[in-house]
């Protein structure tokens, strides 16, 4: 197998790597936003429930959460869902993402300072114009930095598919390169991982030069 | 009447800041608050323009009642709907400015009345305009709240509480975070608004302004109104000796 053909072979598993990206971004960060503002209820069992959530996801490995979230229905509960893998993984993914950016929001939410709440109020904003025009903007700009970091991290952990033999990038170099006997594949790999980071960093710190109108 | 405090109690914890507080200011008057930290002056803006909730007594606006004390001794509010129309009757000017960092000043000055009392954008952008005119800033009308001096940024935050058109607008020491060539020109702002009539609480440390601009000043320590009356008495010749304990502070 030449080159082109290992890359032309490859390419299916960086639209899934990609696929996996895009559905888990889609996925956790606006439930990450409602796991965050969930935290704040009056009802202490839901702000408990969250934090046990929090805890157990952020504390185990995501690699085991994907096992957990393919054979548990089965194992646990005696169903069988037929064409489960892909939703396990995006379930998985998406709810342990939703967990690392529900704490990044919180961070952001919780250093604006209370004054900004305090004049919004005087003026008359009722409590949903004062947290969507004047607390979230400033919070998305205090957060791009931790969330930045967040997705770069999810561009490689796309890679744990694999766990679920589902055929991205890594789990398709893995499959040549031993067919092959080559490294190549892997190469092949990395630079893709490395490309896609690179567009994800440019992008990102666009993202925080327009936010930088003022400080 | 545009504002009644009767005997207004608060209580944070154990600590009881406020311990029978009443006070009134009619419409015109300017009111300043002068007193040692701690005395609670702070708390009573608070609880006049709702930030905090009281524990007793009464709070009237326009002759409306917005909280009262009920027969079990309770303070009382009214829904929050109605207590919507009455935070539109008060303005206040913070210590440390809270202006909108993400807003330009026009901004910070026209989303209030446009999305809160629904004013149309042309209406909301001239009464901006005009009033940065009055505090003289309109040249800034397009910069951030970061490239402003600490007076300015002061300046536009009246001009934010004024764009509401408040019955009465209320200074929680508005000068306290400034240096003194700064609080100049805030003082010199309030002192206007003074001229034209407008209904004004003032908590502040500055006492020849307060005896200058005020039509009568209220002495407050450990949660209770002193003394008070036209400033020239209790300046020149006040009668209580924890008055004159305070102001000799300020002879110095």
């Amino acid at each position: 197998m030449n080159f082109d053909t290992m890359f032309s072979t490859m390419m299916p598993g960086m639209l899934r790597s990609f696929g996996i990206f895009t559905l888990t971004l889609v996925g956790s960060l606006p439930l990450g936003m409602i796991v965050a503002l969930l935290k704040k209820s009056r009802f202490a069992i839901v702000r408990g429930f969250i934090s046990v959530y929090i805890s157990v996801i952020r504390g185990t490995p995501l690699m085991l959460q994907l096992l957990v979230w393919y054979f548990g229905p089965f194992y646990l509960f005696r169903m069988n869902i037929g064409d489960w893998r892909f939703p396990a993984l995006i379930l998985g993914f998406v709810v342990n993402y939703a967990a690392y950016f529900a704490e990044i929001y919180r961070g952001g939410i919780e250093s604006i300072p209370v004054g900004q709440y305090e004049a919004a109020e005087v003026l008359g904003y009722s409590k949903t114009q004062t947290f969507m025009r004047i607390i979230l903007p400033q919070v998305i700009k205090r957060i791009m930095p931790s969330v930045t970091n967040e997705i770069i991290t999810l561009v490689k952990d796309t890679s744990l598919a694999f766990t679920l033999a589902y055929s991205e990038v890594f789990s398709l170099a893995k499959q040549i390169s031993a067919s092959q006997t080559s490294f190549t594949p892997f190469v092949i790999a990395g630079v893709f991982y490395f490309v896609a980071n690179y567009v994800v960093a440019f992008i990102m710190s666009r993202i925080e030069k327009a936010l930088d109108y003022y400080k | 009447m545009i504002l009644e405090m009767n005997n207004i109690r608060k209580h944070f914890d154990d600590l009881e800041v406020l311990k029978d507080i009443s006070f009134n200011v009619d419409s015109g008057e300017v009111v300043s608050i002068i007193g040692p930290s701690g005395s609670g002056k702070s708390t009573l803006l608070r609880c006049a323009t709702f930030l905090e909730t009281i524990d007793g007594g009464e709070i009237k606006y326009m002759g409306k009642t917005a909280a009262h004390t009920d027969d079990s001794g309770k303070a009382v509010y009214v829904s929050h709907q109605e207590l919507h129309v009455f935070r539109s009757y008060c303005g206040l000017v913070f210590q440390q400015f809270n202006l909108f960092p993400h807003y330009n000043v026009l901004k910070n000055l026209t989303d209030a009345p446009m999305h809160v009392q629904h004013r149309s954008k042309e209406e909301a952008e001239a009464t901006a305009m005009e009033l940065l005119g009055k505090m003289g800033i309109a040249d800034r009308a397009e910069a951030y709240p970061y490239q402003l001096s600490g007076g300015q940024q002061q300046r536009v935050a009246i001009a934010r509480a004024l764009a509401m058109k408040p019955e009465i607008l209320f200074f929680d020491e508005p000068t306290s975070a400034l240096d003194p060539e700064l609080t100049g020109e805030v003082l010199k702002v309030i002192r206007q608004l003074a001229e034209e009539k407008m209904t004004m609480v003032v908590v502040t440390h500055e006492m020849p302004f307060a005896k200058a601009v005020s039509n009568r000043v209220l002495f407050m320590d450990a949660g209770v109104v002193v003394e008070q009356g036209d400033p020239h008495d209790v300046f020149d010749n006040p009668q209580e000796e924890r008055t004159k304990q305070f102001l000799r502070v300020f002879e110095r």
